[in-house]
């Protein structure tokens, strides 16, 4: 019996700590179902057991022997290997290569033995219910469950005992996601320990023995899954502070002036999302509430002009936009603050005021082109102070601030702006609880200006603290929009994971018994 | 004005600068008269506006292997200006115009094709100077009108034209442009985080497209003083130029990947490299020696950077 | 069973014939045609083909490490300064009157070792590859001058030639002969040894490269190594078909060398490529090359046609992606 176990495992970023002495046990032949909000710290206790970040105390014991795993390699060796959402393969290789890179069979002539390989992955594709004719497929002809599916396979080949799914379904289709609960149903008859993560409450119900909830870095609680309800499951990840909002309703001016600002009508964008609906009201903040994957981020970038939509209507104030470029949109009153902060976000080496000012140079520059430097360093100082960002001048380079620091500089490049409406994406991911609060104060400054906000989020306390109104994306489809709340956590996350879908549910009930 | 990064080549440069000084004191100790520093300007002042423009190119995350082409086709497109009886200074703005719609071409083939620009310039360098081959037949031209001699050739007081009414301008006014204007802000933003500047609603396309338009035109540029220094046009004339002015620019500080570099960074390391080839012409060493020093000195710079960057980070691991 | 939609050709994997490829196959017929009709047959003389063959050979010999350095996403812009460096080192052996044979040795060496300095500053020098390739493009040419100053070296034995050129089984070259077995041997590596498969993996994705045990380091040197060697025998084959060596040898010819690999579809980002490509984009340069002066135009045209050439397959290839 293989057993991967946790004792006392903590990890700090900087001063914010991610995750906070966790106890916790994988055995082989069992589902271990981790539950939790994004930034509940599922996925750094992934980099932990990857050896993609090393913690910063406590004991790693693999098969009750203390073990370091301070490489990717080393959680290989330890068969140790997870399934992400978003499979970073070999992209332009075909798969039976990308099964077998750095473990080629060879032939008697040194040569790769393309039969033998075949060969070896033939009845474990067959357990997988592959056709063979795959191993010739390029990797990156597959759709992402079929990759999935083959880096299943990958870890099959290579020993693996403790196999982790990083919410493997959020992407799949119907069907995709039921092939590979039967899959790990049979990897679990095998005995290999799995770790299955996940946002969908049915999911684990399916297919887990055991749940563990996490909240905020901690261990709220470890289930066998038949003594676990998910009403109870719900009240845990949601924490103590879970039911209504007890801000004062928006004040009855505000409420009358709430025309549409921003309308989306039935956009779609190609693999993303599809026929979405939906308005942002002048003045009011909506949440944007729906799982990673839900499509919430590209029909977003589509209105920005990023992308392309594939189908569609937006209307600003009244007037159809049909943005080609993210300039365009800002020329028209229409802003976004990307998801990704390291990627999308700042440029890392240059200073806060080259940051801060990037997108609001035209103001400072002449006819001549030349910028108002004193002007900008002033314009700078005061957003600073305005947004409380703390830094030791406008010359530091803002790689050298804390993450919430760095946030409230990227949010104060679009405060100040002449927007009608602003769309956050993510807007306190990562970032400490204080500077969480600061964003949130902001935020509602924005909307009680008039503007528009929308704030997409995949953290449910942060939707319910901030909106007036919540739409829950699901699937790249919209689930169901709350007005005026205030709402219950539990049935904003019920709407989001799809669990009061009751005939969903029992369709799912008959699967699970048909292979138990 | 940004502060020295003590981690990056600045520090090199400046040994790399001592070391010759002290070298070309050593060596040619005749060198340090004023005619000798003219002559050696006036041999920098062309391929340092080149770099000057493959500076801007570099920044935003290019490259630009075409411009020693481009300085060989403006060249010889204003000589056969000229020698068809063109005035010279329309056939200077002539060659000019060639060089920018040369860079436009670079720009609007990267920006729309989205090719890579070392693959869009290693075409064009092989289009641009096949044309100036095709339209001399492959022969220099030269015969021009005694007006055009200025540009090379002329001076202000005792001192090369070339350096203080062209290149030391061009060298304030670019420098302007890098840190006081919105375009050399955006070209550093660009350079820096290519997806960030789109989102925050540069038109980072527009910007690619304007620093292949400069180095295009300022190859042009440093081909009419080269033409009108050497009384010819030659249609093979700066072959080692593309490769020359990218050594520049990283040994001026500039990061091959964007982000990072100054027009004053270049000028500096310009100097340097004019000061090793003049030295090394001094004492009679062929030009070859000179690019081949340059090629050792990129080398061990880059080299050095890296080490004191390795040593950072150990030391940043340790504590 | 499960089969995933299949899209596009489905031939095997390891004849991989991309649409690129026939185009370029039809590129060729083409340009041969006209050429052969405007040139009203000059194109088929015997010394023609020789000399078209001789001059591909050359190209393509160090083309397939190309290919290999640029699929690992790297790339040398040294290989001309190399070729003359190493003409220079083989054309004095042949100074101090060695033979062919004996002489060999000295030009796959000196190649070997230029490509290993090559290899060691990017590897473990961690310079990015065109600056570190760039810098020895002039270093090597400065290390002939300094070995060669203006001389020339002319005392190559007829024996260069009458090996490499003049002896033709089946009426080709010897030198096209080795060409065509280095690639054949390069086509078997890199389609059906691990190492071969190694070097894609590297361009695709070297962290998961490495993940999985794969010694991205040496394998990176020994791609710059081996392009070393095989400018050594590029230098060889040229010494056969012009016998002599002077300072300026090799000049530019980094660039046909990229030109031939990157109009084969070999992508500059690495992870993808193929030596089938390399070998057409040697014939399609050499084509242009020779047409040029058969035809009685300008040379100077030939960098015209080539430069717009690159830039049409690239950019078509950029708007079929889009499709």
């Amino acid at each position: 019996m293989a057993s991967f176990e946790l004792r006392g495992v903590g990890k700090r970023f900087g001063g914010v700590r991610a995750l906070d002495d966790i106890d916790i046990r994988f055995e082989s032949g069992r589902v271990h179902a981790l539950l939790g909000e994004n930034g509940a710290g599922k996925s750094t206790l992934i980099k932990i057991l990857t050896g993609a970040v090393t913690p910063t105390n406590g004991e790693i014991r693999v098969d009750d022997t203390t073990v370091t795993i301070d490489s990717p390699r080393r959680a290989q060796e330890l068969g140790i290997a997870a399934v992400y959402q978003e499979p970073t393969v070999y992209p332009h290789m075909t798969v039976r290569e990308n099964l077998f890179m750095g473990q080629e069979l060879r032939g008697r002539s040194g040569m790769l033995d393309r039969r033998a390989m075949t060969a070896a992955a033939k009845p474990l594709l067959a357990r997988l219910r592959l056709d063979p004719s795959i191993l010739s497929r390029r990797m990156s002809s597959l759709s992402i469950g079929y990759q999935q599916l083959v880096l299943i396979t990958q870890a099959l080949l290579r020993d693996t005992r403790l196999l982790i799914f990083d919410e493997p379904t959020s992407i799949l289709s119907r069907e995709e996601t039921a092939r590979l609960f039967e899959i790990i149903g049979e990897l679990r008859e095998a005995g290999t320990a799995i770790v299955y993560i996940t946002h969908r409450m049915e999911e684990i119900h399916q297919i887990a023995d055991e749940v563990t909830v996490l909240t905020n870095g901690e261990r709220r609680g470890t289930y066998p899954i038949a003594e676990v309800s998910t009403e109870r499951m719900l009240s845990l990840m949601t924490g103590g502070h879970g039911s209504a909002r007890d801000r004062e309703p928006a004040s009855e001016t505000v409420q009358r002036e709430r025309r549409p600002m921003l309308e989306v009508t039935n956009l779609s964008v190609a693999g993303h999302c599809e026929d979405i609906s939906w308005q942002l009201p002048a003045g009011c903040i909506t949440g944007l509430y729906g799982l990673v994957g839900s499509g919430r981020s590209e029909a977003a970038l589509a209105l920005y002009g990023h992308i392309r939509p594939s189908a569609g209507r937006i209307q600003l104030d009244g007037q159809t936009i049909r943005p080609r470029h993210p300039a365009d949109a800002i020329k028209l009153g229409l802003g976004y603050l990307p998801e990704d902060r390291q990627f999308q976000g700042v440029f890392l080496d240059k200073s806060l005021e080259q940051n801060l000012t990037s997108n609001t140079l035209p103001g400072f520059s002449n006819v001549f082109d030349l910028l108002d430097l004193a002007g900008m360093r002033r314009f700078t100082t005061e957003l600073m102070n305005h947004y409380n960002i703390k830094a030791p001048g406008a010359d530091t380079s803002i790689g050298d601030l804390s993450g919430g620091n760095q946030q409230k500089g990227l949010f104060s490049r679009w405060a100040n702006l002449p927007l009608k409406a602003l769309i956050l994406d993510e807007p306190t991911r990562g970032i400490d609880v204080g500077a969480k609060d600061e964003i949130h104060r902001f935020i509602r400054h924005l909307a009680d200006r008039g503007m528009a906000v929308g704030v997409i989020s995949s953290d449910l306390d942060e939707v319910l603290a901030v909106s007036d109104r919540i739409i829950v994306m699901r699937e790249g489809r919209i689930a169901d929009t709350f007005e005026h709340g205030p709402h219950s956590a539990e049935t904003v996350l019920a709407s989001a994971i799809g669990s009061a879908d009751d005939d969903n549910r029992a369709a799912h009930h008959d699967t699970t018994e048909e292979s138990a | 004005m940004n502060r020295i990064d003590w981690t990056g080549r600045a520090p090199v440069l400046l040994v790399i600068s001592l070391i010759t000084l002290i070298g070309v004191s050593i060596g040619a100790p005749g060198i340090w008269s004023t005619d000798n520093l003219f002559a050696m300007g006036v041999l920098a002042v062309e391929i340092g506006i080149i770099a000057l423009g493959q500076t801007f190119v570099i920044n935003t995350g290019g490259i630009d292997l075409s411009v020693g082409a481009i300085f060989a086709l403006a060249q010889v497109v204003m000589g056969l200006a000229m020698v068809g009886g063109v005035p010279w200074p329309l056939a200077v703005m002539l060659g000019l115009g060639v060089g920018v719609l040369c860079g436009l071409v670079n720009g609007l083939a990267t920006v729309w094709l989205r090719v890579p620009a070392i693959i869009v310039t290693l075409a064009t360098m092989f289009a641009f100077s096949g044309l100036a081959l095709v339209i001399t037949s492959g022969i220099d031209v030269s015969g021009f009108p005694e007006g055009f001699a200025v540009l090379g050739q002329g001076t202000i007081g005792s001192v090369p034209l070339q350096i203080v009414a062209i290149y030391l301008p061009l060298l304030v006014l670019l420098a302007v442009v890098q840190w006081r204007t919105r375009f050399g802000r955006l070209v550093h933003l660009t350079g820096t985080n290519t997806l960030a500047a789109r989102l925050t609603g540069i038109r980072i396309g527009r910007v690619q497209i304007a620093t292949f338009v400069i180095a295009g035109g300022l190859a042009a540029l440093a081909g009419a003083i080269n033409a009108s220094r050497l009384t010819t046009a030659r249609p093979d004339a700066g072959a080692t130029d593309n490769l020359i002015s990218i050594a520049i620019v990283v040994l001026g500080g500039s990061s091959i990947f964007g982000g990072k570099g100054s027009v004053v960074g270049t000028a500096l390391a310009t100097l340097v490299i004019a000061l090793v080839n003049y030295g090394l012409s001094f004492n009679n060493l062929n030009a070859i020696y000179q690019s081949g020093l340059i090629g050792l000195i990129l080398i061990v710079a880059v080299l050095m950077q890296n080490i004191m960057l390795s040593i950072q980070q150990r030391r940043a691991a340790a504590t | 069973m499960a089969t995933p939609a299949s899209s596009g050709l489905n031939w095997p994997s390891w004849i991989n014939v991309s649409v690129r490829e026939l185009l370029l196959v039809v590129g060729v017929i083409v340009i041969t045609a006209g050429i052969s009709i405007g040139s009203s047959g000059n194109f088929w003389a015997a010394s023609n083909l020789t000399n078209l063959m001789i001059s591909t050979a050359i190209t393509l010999v160090p083309a397939i490490g190309m290919t290999v350095i640029i699929v690992t996403g790297g790339i040398d812009v040294s290989v001309g300064s190399m070729l003359g460096l190493v003409a220079v080192a083989g054309g004095t052996a042949f100074e101090y009157g060695l033979g062919l044979a004996a002489a060999t040795p000295v030009f796959l060496i000196a190649g070997a070792i230029l490509g290993l300095i090559n290899g060691a500053l990017i590897t473990y020098g961690r310079v990015p590859p065109v600056i570190a390739t760039l810098g020895t493009l002039s270093v090597y040419r400065a290390a002939a001058f300094l070995f060669l100053g203006n001389h020339w070296i002319t005392m190559i034995p007829p024996s260069v030639t009458e090996t490499m050129v003049l002896t033709q089984p089946l009426g080709v070259p010897v030198a096209v002969w080795i060409a065509l077995v280095l690639l054949a041997l390069g086509m078997v590596f890199l389609a059906r040894l691990p190492r071969g498969r190694h070097i894609f993996a590297i361009g695709n994705n070297e962290n998961a490269a490495r993940l999985n045990g794969i010694p991205v380091e040496r394998i990176k040197l020994a791609a710059y190594t081996l392009t070393g060697v095989l400018v050594g025998v590029a230098a060889l084959m040229s010494l056969g078909h012009s016998p002599m060596v002077q300072t300026t040898t090799g000049t530019g010819f980094e660039l046909t060398v990229i030109a031939a690999v990157v109009l084969g579809g070999t992508e500059l980002t690495g992870g993808r490529g193929s030596l089938l490509g390399t070998l057409l984009g040697a014939i399609l340069v050499g084509l242009v090359q020779n047409g040029v002066v058969l035809l009685h135009i300008q040379p100077f045209w030939s960098g015209v046609v080539l430069g717009v050439i690159i830039l049409v397959s690239v950019g078509s290839a950029t708007v079929r992606r889009n499709d």
